[in-house]
């Protein structure tokens, strides 16, 4: 929309939308009997072109199967939830300032 | 691209935490009952969660494909025990059978505590998780300001 930093922005803010709404549902799930935890991986969204709102969501392996074949781990996902969280805070601080920039730009030019 | 559709799966869980914690402490609170409406002794409930795609009432107005992604959660079922209850040898009691053995609930204690903590610390995840999707959202808001 603004530029080029502004638009990689808000891809990452997309992304991480979307990884913090699979961890939301993982966590709603811990308890739900055959349910498989599910994630994106990250990086290779963010380093692909393709449109950040339909990411590529898969099954995370290596994770401990509980007996009613649930494998959701709440310290995994609070911890993905701290950390999207303060990343979606840096992202969007970014972004605030990026736009108080122009703002400013602009409103200096009308008094001049 | 909305986060709202997260609250709603989050309040899901809660909804579905607090159902389970409901059997529980019935469990509990019923581990010696003899004598129930159905008749015989009190038996042992428990619910079965079942992972179902939620939609907030926005989600569905604005076209959304990725609400595919968002598994919320409901209880499918709840489960009634059906195992023999556990016959103890009381003559006096007036629920006693011929042979004065009562039949008590097969409920143990210890095993539905440890339900009512897990389900307790599912239910405290579900709210941080809200709390945190709220932020979240302010901060987008927060953008403009």
């Amino acid at each position: 929309m603004l530029d080029p930093l502004a638009t990689n922005l808000e891809r990452y803010m997309d992304l991480l939308s979307a990884r913090q709404k699979l961890v939301v549902s993982n966590i709603a799930n811990a308890d739900t009997p055959g349910y498989r935890t599910r994630d994106i991986d990250f990086q290779t969204e963010l380093r692909t072109a393709i449109d950040p709102t339909h990411p590529l969501v898969s099954e995370v392996a290596g994770l401990k199967t509980k007996n009613d074949g649930n494998n959701v781990s709440i310290d995994r996902e609070s911890r993905l939830l701290a950390e999207n969280d303060i990343r979606f805070s840096i992202a969007s601080n970014l972004m605030r300032s990026r736009l108080k920039t122009l703002r400013m730009s602009i409103e200096e030019g009308r008094s001049g | 691209m909305s986060l709202f559709s997260a609250l709603s799966v989050s309040a899901s869980g809660m909804a579905a935490e607090r159902t389970r914690a409901e059997l529980l402490t019935e469990n509990l609170a019923n581990a010696e009952t003899t004598r129930t409406p159905a008749g015989g002794p009190y038996r042992r409930k428990d619910a079965v969660f079942v992972s179902t795609p939620v939609s907030s009432e926005f989600s569905s107005v604005f076209t959304s494909q990725f609400e595919t992604q968002q598994q919320g959660v409901i209880v499918g079922e709840v489960t009634v025990d059906s195992r023999d209850p556990e016959m103890r040898y009381l003559p006096g009691h007036p629920d006693a059978n011929a042979a004065g053995y009562v039949a008590f609930p097969r409920v143990n204690p210890a095993e539905d505590m440890v339900d009512l903590m897990s389900t307790s610390r599912n239910y405290q995840a579900n709210v941080a998780a809200i709390s945190t999707v709220k932020n979240m959202i302010q901060r987008s808001l927060d953008i403009l300001r």
